[in-house]
């Protein structure tokens, strides 16, 4: 790992230790802030994302407004569609075998990138384990990172909250709600949650809304001392400003953590339910 | 003699299968009942449904081939049941299958030449119309199977009836479709109705005569061959011995004798013991062309199997496997969807294989696994939607290709009626489209462009505006003539080479 693989993590504002990397954070994205008004959406050059591994596919080009995400974000909507579209395939009558297996190959192989960032960037999360929950456990501990170019080693790139949130009331009720999602009719919630994670990456709004912090302040952070991360960031661009998207506020308690882990517990019960066929 | 008299009832009948279609989009005013006797009206559907309007359209030139807009058979009722799942010739071209999703068959038939109507020769007209699956119930599982036709196969022909297997999900059917023109009347022990007659009225000798009658085409159920297949068909194929024939579903292909029901033989199996180790489905099979022991099947993670019955009867080892090795620049989320092979076809010299995944054709040598000889963009411009497509489940879209009969050109559809051919030695491609309204009478079926950005030429389309419901995903090739069929949603068109019209006109 690299120093040019070092991403900037969003720690949501959830200790008081964290609000002087908020500051920073805040100038930088006030650079970024100016920029994204002058150029609107298509701020971001898609080879800030892509270039750090030089391998992935250009994205500039593409009118689809998902694809102007920065890279986390777009997996993290890929993972939430293959889930979806996993579930629904599973109340049809009889699913198609050929498309629950070719999304179920895409989950496999977003998790399997995921983990191995993850892993890469925390030393003290468990090695890649081969079943789901393990990968889950790493998932917990290890921040989500994004490739970013050498040359702009401080460019805000990833957003990723380290928090348990899971820990914080509104978070655990959400994400009760959607541990049993799948199982609902109900659909409306899916829909909150991919937004609910986009919302998070909007940082200037939950420093806007400081009242936001005291529902972090019970909540013990400790191990996730921002110190361990060699490069503390600012958050991604305003590409998704936050009119644009949900503006429950009880979703900016969710972080694209949580919500990918929630994802993994689904794509647990998912494959108990695509195996037992 | 006898011969002619047949031909000119056919003549007949096909003319009077033949709706007048001053106006396209209104159907005809009374569909005639096409000789349906009562006894056979389960088998024999009358024509309602399909009416017949004619184009003709100056050539375009791509390669050899100039095509002109010979049939379209639009169906006037738009519902889903229409929509044509499945399009076959049969080994002569001068029958073509359809099925569609409403479980029916409609076949038509070319017709004989004719100089009165020069532009009739090798029109195709509905032939017989059958119903060849019904929605059924599997109590046990609890499951609605779909009467949905998958796959038609012809088998060749042997004496004057044809043949076909038509399949849905889990059920193969092969069907008779036979002419008759001549009835046997006058029984002695049977009456007008085919009931027995009281013995005691017969007195005196009576042998049954042959009488002249309209020209009837029957459509009769030979064998069902069911309960073989857990998961979804997808593929039939006839072996080149005539005795055997293949069904592929998910994860199993199953080998059959066409004379016996109830019992084949599994030659490939790969449902693993854990199906959480399940990473790969069969999506096609196919038989060669001329080695009755030599099959492939296409996977879902892009490769080709072929295998050879003589080394075992369990085919679980391959004899060869054709696999590319994927491409690092091009990796995305979306690599393994759109790698997953949707069609797989021998060529007719049984040397190559055609490939179709979901942005691209390929053709395979036979003695050449590592990579495929030639790789055909499709619609390349898509590269940049996948997310969007994967979105809207076009991704998922199964796109068939073709060769033409003699393995020069390669055809496939895509979105908005296009449809795509690559000419193999000219390297050259084209788009056209089969659209009722862009073509218009004795006009040029002009190719088409889709720009993606840069320079936009009058009458480009742009990427933006494709229609992505409208997609043709089944097309097929005549075997040896340059009259192809393109499947359009619920449309039917089929379109002839000029070139090939004056050189039999």
């Amino acid at each position: 790992m690299g120093q040019r693989d070092i991403i900037s993590y969003e720690t949501s504002v959830r200790r008081k230790s964290g609000i002087r990397t908020a500051a920073k954070m805040c100038r930088l994205d006030v650079e970024s802030a100016v920029k994204g008004h002058e150029q609107h959406v298509n701020i971001i050059p898609s080879s800030r994302y892509m270039v750090g591994r030089g391998v992935k596919r250009k994205l500039s080009e593409c009118e689809d407004p998902t694809l102007d995400l920065p890279y986390p974000q777009q997996r993290q909507m890929v993972l939430d569609l293959c889930l979806n579209k996993l579930q629904s395939c599973q109340r049809r009558a009889e699913p198609s075998l050929h498309r629950s297996v070719l999304l179920a190959n895409t989950l496999r192989q977003i998790q399997r990138e995921m983990r191995q960032e993850g892993v890469l960037h925390s030393l003290e999360s468990p090695p890649p384990a081969p079943s789901l929950p393990q990968a889950l456990a790493a998932q917990r501990q290890s921040p989500e990172v994004a490739p970013t170019p050498s040359d702009r080693p401080d460019t805000p790139v990833a957003t990723f909250s380290p928090s348990p949130l899971c820990e914080d009331d509104n978070a655990v009720s959400g994400c009760i709600g959607l541990h049993k999602r799948p199982w609902s009719e109900d659909d409306g919630k899916s829909p909150d949650l991919l937004l609910g994670s986009f919302e998070i990456t909007n940082s200037t709004s939950y420093l806007t809304d400081l009242q936001l912090d005291d529902i972090f302040e019970d909540i013990d952070t400790s191990m996730y001392d921002p110190s361990d991360f060699s490069v503390l960031a600012c958050p991604s661009p305003r590409v998704n400003s936050g009119s644009s998207l949900g503006s429950d506020d009880n979703l900016k308690a969710f972080s694209s953590s949580s919500a990918l882990q929630v994802c993994l517990n689904d794509l647990d019960h998912i494959m108990e339910i695509l195996v037992r066929s | 003699n006898t011969g002619n008299e047949r031909q000119t009832e056919r003549r007949r009948g096909g003319n009077r299968r033949k709706y007048p279609s001053s106006s396209p989009l209104s159907p005809p005013s009374s569909p005639p009942y096409d000789r349906v006797p009562a006894a056979v009206r389960g088998w024999i559907f009358p024509v309602t449904r399909i009416y017949l309007h004619f184009f003709i359209l100056s050539p375009v030139h791509f390669s050899s081939i100039s095509l002109y807009l010979s049939r379209f058979l639009p169906r006037s009722i738009r519902s889903a049941a229409d929509i044509i799942s499945t399009v076959e010739f049969n080994h002569t071209g001068e029958l073509l299958a359809t099925g569609d999703k409403g479980g029916r068959v409609v076949i038509f038939q070319r017709e004989p030449e004719c100089k009165t109507e020069p532009f009739s020769q090798g029109e195709y007209n509905v032939y017989s119309t059958f119903q060849s699956h019904e929605p059924e119930f599997d109590y046990l599982k609890s499951l609605e199977i779909e009467e949905k036709i998958n796959k038609i196969r012809w088998l060749p022909q042997q004496n004057a009836a044809h043949f076909l297997l038509s399949t849905n999900d889990k059920t193969i059917k092969l069907w008779k479709v036979s002419e008759r023109d001549k009835r046997p009347e006058g029984y002695n022990l049977k009456d007008e109705e085919g009931r027995m007659k009281d013995l005691s009225t017969v007195t005196s000798l009576q042998v049954p005569v042959l009488k002249p009658m309209d020209l009837m085409v029957e459509v009769s159920p030979r064998r069902v061959f069911a309960n073989a297949h857990t998961y979804h068909v997808n593929s039939i194929s006839v072996n080149s011995d005539h005795e055997t024939y293949m069904s592929a579903d998910d994860l199993r292909i199953n080998l059959w004798h066409l004379g016996i029901t109830d019992r084949s033989f599994n030659i490939v199996d790969i449902k693993p013991v854990n199906m959480e180790d399940l990473t790969e489905v069969i999506t096609a099979a196919e038989f060669h062309p001329h080695h009755c022991n030599l099959f492939v099947y296409s996977s879902s993670k892009g490769t080709l199997r072929l295998c050879d019955m003589r080394e075992s009867a369990l085919c679980d080892k391959h004899s060869k496997l054709f696999e590319e090795p994927e491409d690092p620049s091009n990796r995305s989320f979306f690599s393994e969807i759109i790698s997953s092979v949707s069609d797989v076809k021998f060529s007719h010299s049984g040397r190559y294989l055609l490939t179709r995944d979901y942005l691209t054709a390929k053709v395979w040598d036979l003695n050449m696994e590592n990579k495929p000889l030639e790789i055909y963009q499709v619609h390349d411009y898509l590269r940049s939607k996948l997310c969007s497509l994967y979105e809207n489940d076009c991704i998922f879209d199964k796109f068939e290709c073709a060769w033409n009969g003699s393995d020069s050109v390669i055809m496939t559809g895509a979105y908005n009626n296009f449809f795509r051919m690559f000419d193999r030695n000219t390297k050259r491609d084209v788009t056209l489209e089969a659209s009722r309204e862009s073509s218009k009478p004795r006009a040029v079926l002009k190719p088409r462009r889709v720009c993606q950005g840069g320079k936009r030429r009058k009458d480009d389309i742009s990427v933006d505006s494709l229609d992505f419901t409208k997609k043709i995903l089944h097309t097929a090739w005549h075997p040896t003539e340059n009259i192809i069929a393109i499947a359009a949603t619920n449309n039917l068109y089929i379109f002839q080479d000029k070139l090939n019209q004056e050189m039999h006109g």
